[in-house]
């Protein structure tokens, strides 16, 4: 039996681990049981997600759920491999991620009908739908997203931000009524870069600490704008000082200098990561996570693949495959995948049928919400198993059909949010949440 | 083919009277209720969510059974329905047994679960109509002209609720209750939800939302306004001033919604306001104090013609444009790019009429080294993405959706997508293409008339397409026509519905920090304006003054709404979109940048701009700035490019307080603190011109008081006047317009 933590609390299969069982009797365990479920939010050590954001939509067919006895139409170019977990296939290009699949939940049946990137970002962003219809090119936000209710719910210690987005935010990444603190602080510069710093987050060289602190008390006295304390009334200068508040913590936080100082991991550390933007990303996202930061979002673009599809896969996807398996190892090797989900998906799937658009001189595939396959790794998320099926021709979900609710409410159980939690917006109106709170029981562990 | 069985009289006239559900009230005759296919079956896909585009709606369907999506191709679904399947979905001689029926009734497993019950209006629709040989309504019968709703706009207490009603109107003039077949959806169900029957239920909160019905392809709207508890007496509305139509349209509104405007702002901000909105910079501390000192009643009026005559204006309106249309230097060359924005500046430079501009880029001809309007054709050389990226900026109708498959939301389907993007399939190009990274070369733009002319295929029949306009007749195009003449006159006639209207929610989203239409360039019925009389007026009023901007910007900054304050009072706390008060909102990049250099009397160094450019005058994103990096701009990079959002971030305020850049500019020798510091003005001097600088208004007594104590002796006070300076820099009151 595989052994893994729950991260809501220490669960049975821990105490057995211990030993605990056998010395103890069943009674007694029964009873640790018992009350580690009375106590769901009782973490030993804190727990964190790394998002890895595939935005446009990856394809299921050339990911996780090949399908090899469809028709050629449908097949694609790519030759299934073997995993690690009895029965199950990856397509070609995901090697590295297939070699460590040992250590990954693959759902292989989300499903949602939102098949624009606008809604669809929405929707697996934020566990909720688009009020209103909304159109492809749209940023929109009508719910907090994950990455701000954690910001919200759990916070950050030694005044890091709780929630960052490397290297920009997603569409539907933003805090919504939760306002501008729980908005995702945002890493724009390249750590692959060798003058890589964070920006700003120190004083100027030549400006002396008393001075400075001159500086703002003249500010605090000077800043006389009016607020609207009532949130309702939208006043964007509550969001300005909740944004200068966290500045100020920033720039006095060791913790948080310690983090950006990518250049202090081992010559080898970062090899195995990659020379390149997103490896980089991803190794200062595990150097966030360390320090506290219980949420981050690495926003990778370019999975709208309606053409061109074949090439890409065997470029970006390879490079995709690379930087997440190493993630995912380091984690593990690190003791910090126990505590620590990584969490891979794009706002849809993509079409069955290869098709040549108008327009397009090669094939790609189109937007598939119906079938929509996501990585879990950590935090309690058994190993080596895949949960549901799409049919034969990789259509549509047809085994243990999940929605973005329970994907979303997952996520938030095991960062020990309870997704059934009312919030209220500035107005006073009472939002779940999540509006089925029911997490996915597979990834519970 | 199916079998056509004779009508039968099995079901009683009454009884089918009473199944098609309150209809007596509005059709002329019971006669008239044969049921038939497009007319009572299809909208029941719809209204049941059948073909939608995550069940049979989608393009290749649900289990082998397809439907167009929303219903746009009744052929299709005919045939779906009565045909394909071995004629199993429907069959005549046993009805009960028809397949439709069965799923919908969730006997035999259906994905989509039961949709409704046996013996319930919608099973006994079908049944009668399979029964009577699942007959198609004749060709020539009256065909839908128009769905509306009743009541189109409500007005309800918190907890109330109400019934819709919807009407279809056919060509003959007949009137329909079709609302047991449509389909509802609300923009904000907590404001007012609404169930499948129509049944509209107010929450609990005061506010404002959109019930949509859609009824085949036809869709309609109801308001519903559930007003602030109590009342306000109508005097209090007819003693509000009135500077224009706006603040009478406004004002309306507000009676609707029981909602009070705020207090009108002193004189000192809307002049910092109206500087910042028509010009894009601050005032001086000799135009403030000018402005203040003015006794005369029009002074806004004269203040607002002054603005609009400076020469700032067209640098910073076309920075605003060219985020529109600007494109990657390394993809069309940097030459391209620089005539584009030449293109840009000079007709605002010249208050050029706005559809003349449009009519300029539709059907631009010629180099595009030298004439700029034609390098939207070079950025975007496929026919079909010029056409949609024509439609949603000039006509706010955004079209891509269509070109794969039916608008799921709106009213366009793949064909008016590819009639539109026909328009410009006589393009011709000569020169060099695009051949990124270096597109350094020149090419021609022109019409290819007469024979050996390329036409635009559609993608889903691949039959040649001729050109269409989105409404009304398509005008005779000759083969001596441009075709891009023909869809400018089109677009820029007097009334077509879309033109002046997604220009004046533009402008005005300009002036007053948000749109009438929420994004900009999405109208449509599925998205209405806040102030749909509003919106109307301003592009009638635009439209009759010959589309000149500075006329509608004009309007916009005399309206006694212009100059509300901020700062709502106990009626108006809760209006985030009806304009009760003047929206906050951060200075975007350029602006900001620019108002850093003129407050501190600096410069900035920008590669490829003569010296002493300023940033809106920029002509590519690509000009290195840290600053306008962090505080937002297009990404070249991205294509299309990123919208901007006007958020405010932390970055931002670390970048403002700790820029190792802005720090050398506050404290370099040459730089106003230095200056002021070492000239002869008194402490208070010093204080008031910084105050007037910044924020665009004197120092109160007790600022005056506490900045002027932090200033010591003259030869000691360089230090402290460039901190008085950091200081109001890092304030909200000097990056916000209030």
């Amino acid at each position: 039996m595989t052994v893994h933590r729950n991260c809501e609390g220490l669960a049975r299969r821990d105490c057995l681990k211990l030993g605990l069982g056998s010395l103890l009797g069943g009674g007694f365990v029964e009873a640790l049981r018992l009350s580690a479920r009375a106590n769901p939010i009782a973490t030993t050590k804190p727990t964190a997600c790394i998002l890895v954001w595939l935005d446009g939509g990856p394809s299921h067919f050339e990911t996780f759920d090949p399908k090899p006895n469809a028709p050629a139409e449908i097949r694609g170019e790519f030759e299934p491999i073997n995993t690690k977990i009895p029965g199950a296939y990856f397509s070609e290009n995901m090697e590295k991620l297939a070699a460590i699949s040992d250590k990954l939940t693959i759902i292989r049946s989300v499903k949602h009908d939102q098949n624009n990137h606008g809604a669809g970002n929405h929707y697996m962003m934020t566990g909720a739908p688009t009020r209103i219809p909304v159109s492809c090119g749209a940023f929109v936000s009508f719910h907090p997203s994950m990455g701000s209710i954690v910001s919200a719910e759990r916070g950050a210690p030694d005044g890091l931000p709780p929630y960052f987005s490397l290297p920009e935010m997603t569409r539907s990444g933003g805090p919504n009524f939760l306002g501008a603190k729980h908005a995702p602080f945002v890493v724009g510069d390249d750590p692959n870069n060798k003058s890589f710093r964070v920006r700003d987050v120190t004083l100027p060289q030549d400006l002396a600490d008393g001075r400075a602190l001159n500086r703002r008390e003249l500010r605090g006295q000077l800043d006389g704008m009016l607020r609207f304390r009532d949130r309702a009334a939208g006043d964007p200068i509550l969001g300005v000082d909740e944004n200068y508040q966290q500045a100020l913590s920033l720039m006095t936080s060791e913790k948080a200098l310690e983090a950006f100082a990518i250049e202090r991991e081992t010559e080898s550390v970062r090899e195995a990561y990659g020379r390149n933007s997103f490896g980089q990303r991803a190794l200062m996202a595990r150097r966030l996570v360390e320090a506290g930061v219980p949420f981050v979002t690495l926003n990778n673009g370019g999975w709208d693949h309606h053409s061109d599809i074949f090439p890409a896969f065997r470029k970006q996807g390879r490079a995709f495959d690379a930087v997440v398996a190493t993630l995912i190892d380091d984690l593990d090797q690190r003791g910090m995948l126990d505590t620590t989900l990584v969490l891979v998906m794009g706002e849809f799937g993509r079409t069955p049928a290869i098709s040549t658009l108008p327009g397009s001189k090669t094939p790609g595939r189109d937007h598939w919400s119906s079938a929509i396959s996501v990585l879990m790794a950590g935090c309690g998320t058994p190993r080596g198993q895949i949960v549901g099926a799409t049919d034969r021709s990789g259509y549509s979900a047809i085994d243990k059909i999940y929605a973005p609710e329970n994907l979303v409410s997952s996520v938030y159980r095991k960062l020990g949010i309870d997704p059934d939690k009312i919030l209220y917006t500035p107005s006073g109106r009472p939002t779940h949440i999540v509006s089925d709170s029911r997490p996915i029981p597979e990834v519970m562990g | 083919m199916p079998m056509v069985m004779p009508k039968t009289a099995r079901v009683p006239r009454m009884i089918l009277a009473i199944l098609i559900g309150g209809l007596l009230a509005v059709e002329s005759s019971a006669g008239d209720a044969a049921v038939t296919f497009e007319t009572d079956v299809q909208p029941l896909f719809t209204r049941f969510g059948c073909n939608a585009g995550a069940c049979h709606g989608k393009s290749r369907g649900q289990n082998g059974f397809a439907l167009s999506l929303l219903g746009f191709d009744s052929e299709f679904d005919y045939e779906a329905v009565v045909q394909q399947a071995r004629g199993r979905r429907v069959i005549p001689a046993a009805p009960e047994m028809s397949l439709l029926l069965k799923k919908a009734i969730g006997e035999i497993p259906h994905g989509g679960g039961a949709r409704f019950a046996v013996g319930s209006s919608h099973y006994q629709l079908l049944l009668e109509w399979i029964r009577n040989g699942a007959p198609r309504t004749p060709a020539d019968a009256p065909k839908l002209v128009r769905v509306t709703v009743e009541p189109s706009s409500q007005s309800l207490a918190p907890k109330e609720a109400f019934p819709l009603k919807v009407i279809a109107e056919y060509s003959d003039g007949r009137r329909r209750d079709v609302t047991d077949g449509a389909a509802f959806q609300t923009n904000d169900k907590a404001i007012a939800a609404v169930n499948a029957d129509g049944h509209v239920q107010a929450g609990p909160v005061p506010g404002e939302a959109a019930v949509m019905v859609r009824y085949m392809n036809h869709l309609a709207v109801c308001a519903v306004t559930i007003p602030l508890p109590g009342t306000v007496a109508p005097e209090v509305y007819a003693a509000l001033p009135r500077q224009n139509e706006i603040d009478e349209l406004v004002w309306k509104k507000l009676r609707l919604l029981g909602v009070l405007p705020s207090t009108a702002a002193d004189d000192a901000k809307v002049h910092r306001r109206a500087f910042l909105r028509v010009i894009g910079r601050l005032p001086t501390p000799e135009e403030t104090r000018a402005y203040l000192a003015d006794t005369t009643s029009d002074k806004r009026r004269q203040l607002v013609d002054r603005l609009l005559e400076r020469p700032e204006y067209a640098d910073f309106w076309a920075n605003k444009w060219a985020d529109l249309l600007r494109p990657n230097p390394f993809r069309v060359g940097m030459k391209a790019v620089w005539s584009l924005d030449a293109f840009l500046r000079d007709s605002f430079r010249q208050n050029k009429p706005y559809d003349q501009f449009v009519r300029e880029i539709v059907t631009a001809q010629g180099s595009t080294w030298r004439n700029g309007a034609t390098v939207v054709y070079r950025d975007r050389p496929e026919t079909v993405e010029i056409g949609s990226s024509m439609s949603q900026l000039y006509l706010g109708i955004r079209l891509e959706c269509a070109k794969c498959h039916h608008h799921p939301f709106e009213v366009w389907s793949q064909d008016d997508f590819f009639g539109f993007a026909a328009f410009f399939s006589k393009v011709g190009r000569k020169g060099q293409g695009l051949s990124p990274p270096i597109s350094g070369g020149e090419e021609m733009i022109f019409t290819s008339l007469g024979g050996g002319r390329k036409q635009l295929k559609h993608g889903r029949t691949g039959e040649l397409v001729e050109p269409k306009v989105l409404t009304g007749p398509t005008p005779e195009i000759g083969p001596d026509d441009d075709p891009r003449e023909v869809l400018a006159n089109w677009m820029t006639a007097p009334d077509n519905p879309f033109f002046a209207r997604v220009m004046a929610n533009r402008i005005w989203a300009e002036m007053m920090g948000q749109g009438l239409v929420d994004p900009v360039d999405d109208l449509r019925t599925t998205n209405p304006a806040s102030n749909e009389a509003l919106l109307d007026f301003l592009a009638r009023d635009f439209r009759d003054h010959g589309y000149n901007i500075k006329h509608l910007i004009r309007q916009i900054a005399t309206a006694h709404v212009f100059g509300l304050s901020s700062i709502p009072g106990e009626r108006n706390l809760a209006d985030v979109k009806n304009f009760s008060r003047y929206y906050r909102q951060r200075l975007r990049a350029e602006v900001l940048l620019d108002a850093v250099n003129d407050v501190l009397g600096t410069e900035e160094d920008f590669a490829a701009m003569p010296p002493s450019s300023r940033a809106t005058q920029l002509w590519t994103h690509r000009s290195s700035s840290l600053f306008l990096d962090t505080f937002g701009r297009p990404d070249p990079n991205q294509d299309p490019p990123c919208e901007r959002t006007a958020d405010f971030t932390t970055p931002q305020v670390l970048h403002l307080m700790n820029s190792p850049t802005l720090n050398r500019k506050l404290t370099q020798d040459d730089a106003r603190p230095a200056a002021l510091a070492l000239g002869e003005s008194t402490s208070e001097q010093i204080v008031e011109d910084a105050f007037l600088r910044i924020y665009g208004r004197p120092p109160t007594a007790d600022e005056l008081k506490i900045a002027a104590a932090t200033l010591p002796a003259r030869d000691q006070r360089r230090t402290a006047v460039e901190d008085l300076f950091w200081a109001l820099l890092n304030t909200p009151e000097f990056y916000f317009i209030d």
